[in-house]
C-alpha cells in the first residue's frame, strides 16, 4: 500500500459530514499499515504473519461536549452511522469548557528531513527477513551454554497516518521500521535464566548485523547463569540504558498533563523547582531524525518539537496535549500521542567507569512487575542484575526487589553514562543512583 | 520481552449466581451476519490449503464496544468503537502461517488465505471437509439485557452513581476516575475439518480509581466489577455504589499505611486477590506451548508432585458469567473444566490445537486470541485454586509474625518460574492478628518453591477480574482463590 490521497480525501470528507451532522468541531485520523513478522525457532519457521489493516478514529465536539468513535470497517455507511451516533452521544455528556481542537499551527518542519521512511524496507523480500532471523538464532544455538531458544524474530512495518480537522488542518506522513532480535534460555534444572536482545530502526542500513545482535543476546543471557541470593541492604545501584528507560517511563506517568491537572503526580506545582540532581537533563524530542518516536505532528495535528522537561535538574515543562494544556493555562507540547522520543541526555562517563566507581552495589539488568504510585513516587519491583564489589562484577543476582522513591532517585543520580543511543522511544544511558533498598533473602 | 505476564486491575468481586441474573425482559441479541455462505468459506479454506498445509481455519470477528469516562465531576467522554476483520491460519507441521484483513469479501479472504498458505512449501493441496454448522452447546454468558443494547443513559447512570458514592464515602476522597466499558464480540470460526460455529460474547467492566488526600499524604484505591454479565448484575449482584465504596475505602486505609517489612517471611494471601499468584505460578507455566517447547519450568514434570497436597488447581471456562468464561474457545473447541494440579500432583496442561496435536494430547478448549489480528495460543480463562478446610481466621491466626496481602496491582512471571506481584494494600500480621496497613510491597519468588510452601488453604473463595498479557496479546481472565498461607516468600520493600 502506498501513501494514498484517497484516504486523506476520505478523512476530509468525513470532517465535512460531521459538520453537517451537527458537530461544531470534527477531527478524523486514519491509519493504514502493512506488517510482516517471522519467528524462527530451532532453525525452523515457527510462525509467519503478514497483513494489511486500516482503522479510523474520529472526535466530534458539540457545544463543548465530546464524543469519540473508531472503526476498522471503513465502509462509508458504517462511518457515517458512527459519526451521526457520536453527535447524538455528545449531547448526552457534560459540557467541558476546556474541550476543543487545537489552534491551527503551521508545520515548521520538512517531513522528508525527519527520515521516517526507507523504501529499502518497503521492498525487502520475505526470504531475506527469514534468513536474517535464521542466522541470528543459529549463531546463538551454536553456544553450548544455551538451553533453549524462544526464537528469533524479524519484523517490518510500513504505515501511513492521515489527519484532517474542521479547522482546516490536513496532513499525512508515512514511516517504516524493521526489527531483529532473539530471546534465549540458559542454565539447568530449577535454575533457568532468560534474556535476549533486539534492535529496531527506521532504515534498513542502520540495523545491526545478525552477528552483532546474536553476540549481545548471548552476552546478556550467559552473564546471568548461576545467580545467587543476597541479603537485604541499602546500596548504590547502576541502571543499564533500558532500565534508565523504565525509570523515564515512570517519570512520564508523572509529567504528563493529565496526571498534573488531576494532581496525581509528585511533580504537581514543581515547575521551575529542582527535582533532580544537576547532571540530569530529560528531553522529549519529536523531531529527532529517524527516531522511533519521531512524528511531524501529533494525533491532534499539533506540530511536535523538542521540549526540555528537566534541565540541569530543574523541572522546566510538563508534556501536554491541547486539553491538559488548557486546563493548566499552558500550550500543548505536541504530546497528544504520548511521548515522542523521551530520553535522558548522555553524560561524560563510560559505563565501565561507572561500574568501577561502585565499592559494593547492584548493576540492574532487568526488572519485573509494576509497583509504582505516581502520587508519592514510591516504587517497588522485582529485579535481576549483577553484583559489584570493589568496582568489579562478581556474580549474577536473582530474586531481589528494589524499592525507592522516584523523586529521591532523580535527586541522587551521581553519574550519567555516555552510552546513549535512541534504540527505543523511551531510553537513557547507564546511570548510577546513590542508594536504593535491595531486598533479598 | 518477558515470555508472559499478567497486568491486571485485580479487584475481587462476588460470583454472580445464575438465579440473581435472570431477568424477565430480555432484549434479543442477533448474531452478526458476516455475509459468507458455507460454500464461500469452503473455497477460502481450500485456497488456504492450496500449498499443502495440513489444517486451515477462518476466524471472523465483529466487535462493538462503548466506553464512558468520568472525572472532575463530569462525564468527559463517551466512545463507540467498531472492529471488523478476519484472520486465516494455516498449520504445516510446527509452522503457523497467518494473514488478516479488514476486507471480508470472498476475494479479500481468499487473498489472505493465499498469503497464509505460503508457510507450507510443496505437497498436494490439503483436503477441506464440508462444513457442519454447530452450536456451542452451552450458554455461559448473560445475554439478557446486554448492556450494549440498553440505552446509553442507563449506562451513564451507573457511572454517575459510582462517582457519587465514592465522593460521599469520606471527605478525604479528593479525586475520582470512573470508567465503564461494555462490548459484544461476535465470532465465526470455520476450519478444514468441517467445523463451523458462531458465538456472541458480552464483556462489561466498571472500574473506580479513588485518590485520598489528608495532611500531605495521598494514596490511590481501585476496584472493578463486571464480567460477561448484563444490567441485572449491577442491580442484583454488585451495585456501582459498592464498587465505588470498596475503592474509596482502600484509598482511605492506605493513608495510614506503613512500609512493608522486607525479607523472607510467612505470608497470607487474601481470598480472591491471591488469584494473581495462582495465575502466574500455576497457570502460565502449565500452558502447553511452553511445555511442548521445553522452556517452561514445569516441562517434564507431568505426574509428579509439584505442590503440597493442599493444592488443587483447575481452569474452568464453563462457570457462568465470569470474565474469562467461554462457550467455545477461539478455535471453536467446546470448553471444559481442565484439572491442572490435583492434590499437589501435576495432571494437565492448557491446550490449543497446535500444542495438543504436537503433544498427542486431547484438546481442552484453551486456544484464545486477542482479536482477528492474532493467531490463537494456549491461554487461561478462569483459573481456580480449590477451597481447603480452614476458616480464613485460622490461617491468619497461624502466623505469629508475617505479612497479609489484601489487594494487588499486578504480577508477572517468566517461563523459568520466577514471578513478582505488586501488593497495593497489605497488613502486618502480629501474633496471629492483622494490625497495621502496609503499602508498596512486592512479593517475589519462583513457582517451584512457592507451590511447595503453601501450607494452609481456607474455605472461602473470591475472584479477581484481570487482563492477562502474553506474547503481546491481551485476554480477559478471572482467577479464583481462597485465603492461603505460604510458609516463606520474599517480601520486598524499604526496611
Amino acid at each position: 500500500m502506498n501513501k494514498s490521497d484517497e484516504l486523506l480525501a476520505l478523512a476530509e470528507s468525513l470532517v465535512e459530514f460531521g459538520r453537517r451532522a451537527g458537530a461544531e468541531e470534527v477531527e478524523v485520523g486514519i491509519r493504514q499499515g502493512v506488517e510482516f513478522t517471522v519467528r524462527v525457532r530451532n532453525g525452523q519457521i515457527e510462525h509467519l504473519v503478514e497483513a494489511g489493516a486500516r482503522s479510523l478514529g474520529a472526535r466530534v465536539i458539540v457545544d463543548h461536549r465530546v464524543a469519540t468513535t473508531s472503526s476498522s470497517d471503513l465502509s462509508r455507511d458504517t462511518l457515517e452511522r458512527l459519526l451521526t451516533n457520536a453527535v447524538t452521544r455528545a449531547r448526552l455528556v457534560s459540557a467541558d469548557p476546556y474541550a476543543g481542537l487545537p489552534e491551527k499551527e503551521e508545520l515548521a518542519v520538512d517531513i522528508a528531513s525527519l527520515r521516517l521512511y526507507d523504501p529499502a524496507i518497503a521492498s525487502l523480500g520475505a526470504e531475506e527477513k527469514i534468513q536474517m532471523a535464521l542466522r541470528t538464532e543459529e549463531l546463538c544455538l551454536a553456544d553450548p551454554r544455551i538451553k533453549s531458544s524462544y526464537g528469533a524474530t524479524c519484523a517490518t512495518s510500513v504505515g501511513q497516518f492521515y489527519l484532517a480537522n474542521s479547522l482546516g488542518f490536513s496532513g499525512c506522513y508515512e514511516g517504516t521500521s524493521i526489527s531483529l532480535g532473539v530471546y534465549l534460555q540458559a542454565g539447568q534444572g530449577d535454575e533457568l535464566v532468560e534474556d535476549g536482545w533486539y534492535e529496531g530502526t527506521r532504515h534498513f542500513a542502520d540495523l545491526p548485523s545478525p552477528e552483532a545482535i546474536a553476540q549481545k543476546a548471548l552476552h546478556r543471557v550467559t552473564r546471568m547463569i548461576g545467580p545467587r541470593k543476597i541479603p537485604t541492604q541499602n546500596v548504590p545501584v547502576v541502571l543499564e540504558p533500558d532500565i534508565t528507560g523504565e525509570l523515564l517511563d515512570l517519570l512520564f506517568t508523572c509529567a504528563n498533563g493529565a496526571a498534573i491537572y488531576q494532581r496525581q503526580s509528585f511533580l504537581v506545582d514543581k515547575l521551575g523547582e529542582r527535582v533532580a540532581s544537576d547532571i540530569v537533563n530529560v528531553v522529549d524530542d519529536g523531531l529527532f531524525p529517524a527516531g522511533p518516536g519521531t512524528r511531524p505532528f501529533d494525533g491532534e495535528g499539533v506540530p511536535t518539537r523538542k521540549t526540555a522537561v528537566i534541565e540541569q535538574g530543574v523541572l522546566r515543562s510538563y508534556l501536554l496535549d491541547t486539553y491538559s494544556g488548557r486546563k493548566l493555562g499552558m500550550r500543548s507540547t505536541g504530546n497528544a500521542s504520548g511521548v515522542n522520543n523521551f530520553y535522558l541526555a548522555p553524560g561524560p562517563y563510560a559505563p565501565e567507569e561507572i561500574i568501577a566507581s561502585v565499592e559494593k552495589g547492584l548493576l540492574i539488568t532487568g526488572t519485573m512487575g509494576w509497583g509504582f504510585n505516581p502520587v508519592t513516587g514510591d516504587l517497588s519491583r522485582g529485579a535481576f542484575g549483577l553484583w559489584i564489589e570493589h568496582g568489579q562484577i562478581v556474580h549474577p543476582v536473582a530474586e531481589v526487589t528494589i524499592s525507592g522513591n522516584l523523586a529521591s532517585m532523580l535527586r541522587s543520580v551521581e553519574m550519567v553514562g555516555n552510552d546513549f543511543r535512541l534504540r527505543r522511544s523511551i531510553i537513557g544511558p547507564t546511570i548510577k543512583i546513590a542508594e536504593m533498598t535491595v531486598a533479598g533473602s | 520481552m518477558r515470555s508472559s505476564d499478567a497486568s491486571v486491575s485485580p479487584r475481587s468481586a462476588p460470583t454472580p449466581s445464575q438465579e440473581a441474573l435472570s431477568d424477565p425482559a430480555p432484549a434479543p441479541v442477533v448474531a452478526y451476519d458476516f455475509g459468507l455462505s458455507p460454500r464461500a468459506i469452503e473455497r477460502v479454506l481450500a485456497a488456504a490449503l492450496d500449498k499443502g498445509g495440513e489444517f486451515a481455519e477462518l476466524f471472523c470477528e465483529y466487535r462493538i464496544s462503548t466506553r464512558i469516562f468520568m472525572e472532575e465531576e463530569i462525564v468527559k467522554k463517551t466512545a463507540e468503537n467498531v472492529s471488523l476483520g478476519a484472520g486465516v491460519r494455516v498449520l504445516s507441521g510446527e509452522k503457523t502461517g497467518y494473514a488478516y484483513t479488514n476486507d471480508l469479501s470472498e476475494r479479500g479472504l481468499s487473498q489472505a488465505a493465499r498469503t497464509a498458505a505460503a508457510i507450507a512449501t510443496g505437497g498436494a493441496p490439503g483436503r477441506v471437509l464440508s462444513l457442519r454448522e454447530g452450536t456451542p452447546g452451552r450458554e455461559v454468558y448473560d445475554l439478557n439485557r446486554t448492556l450494549t443494547l440498553v440505552p446509553l443513559e442507563t449506562r451513564l447512570d451507573l457511572v454517575r452513581r459510582a462517582y457519587e458514592a465514592a465522593t460521599s464515602y469520606d471527605h478525604r476522597i479528593s479525586k475520582l476516575q470512573v470508567s465503564f466499558a461494555d462490548g459484544l464480540r461476535h465470532v465465526l470460526i470455520a476450519n478444514s475439518e468441517g467445523l463451523l460455529v458462531t458465538d456472541v460474547r458480552p464483556q462489561v467492566r466498571l472500574a473506580v480509581s479513588a485518590l485520598a488526600e489528608h495532611n500531605g499524604t495521598s494514596d490511590l484505591g481501585f476496584f472493578t466489577g463486571g464480567g460477561r454479565v448484563g444490567l441485572a448484575y449491577f442491580q442484583n449482584v454488585l451495585p456501582p455504589e459498592q464498587i465505588a465504596r470498596t475503592a474509596a475505602e482502600e484509598a482511605i486505609i492506605l493513608l495510614e499505611a506503613v512500609a512493608p517489612p522486607a525479607g523472607a517471611q510467612p505470608v497470607v494471601l487474601g481470598g480472591g486477590q491471591s488469584g494473581v499468584m495462582i495465575h502466574e505460578a500455576v497457570g502460565h507455566p502449565l500452558e502447553a506451548d511452553g511445555n511442548r517447547r521445553g522452556t517452561s519450568i514445569m516441562a517434564g514434570r507431568m505426574g509428579t508432585m509439584v505442590a503440597t497436597p493442599q493444592v488443587t488447581v483447575y481452569d474452568d471456562p464453563t462457570i457462568p458469567h465470569l470474565r474469562g468464561s467461554l462457550n467455545v474457545d477461539d478455535e471453536g473447541t467446546p470448553t471444559q473444566r481442565t484439572m491442572l494440579i490435583e492434590r499437589g500432583k501435576l495432571v494437565g496442561y492448557l491446550q490449543d490445537r497446535l500444542s495438543a496435536r504436537l503433544l498427542g494430547m486431547p484438546l481442552t478448549g484453551h486456544g484464545r486470541r486477542e482479536s482477528y489480528q492474532h493467531y490463537p495460543i494456549p491461554r487461561m480463562t478462569n483459573t481456580i485454586l480449590a477451597q481447603g478446610p480452614y476458616a480464613p481466621e485460622e490461617v491468619i491466626a497461624s502466623v505469629k509474625k508475617g505479612f497479609y496481602a489484601k489487594s494487588f496491582q499486578g504480577g508477572q512471571v517468566e517461563e523459568s518460574g520466577k514471578f513478582v506481584f505488586s501488593v497495593n494494600l497489605g497488613y502486618l500480621i502480629e501474633n496471629g492478628r492483622l494490625t497495621r496497613p502496609v503499602k508498596n510491597a512486592t512479593l517475589i519468588g519462583t513457582n517451584v518453591q512457592v507451590l511447595k510452601s503453601i501450607s494452609m488453604v481456607a474455605n472461602d473463595m473470591g475472584y479477581f477480574l484481570g487482563s492477562c498479557g502474553k506474547e503481546g496479546q491481551s485476554a480477559a481472565v478471572t482467577a479464583g482463590t481462597p485465603t492461603l498461607r505460604i510458609d516463606s516468600i520474599t517480601v520486598g520493600g524499604r526496611r
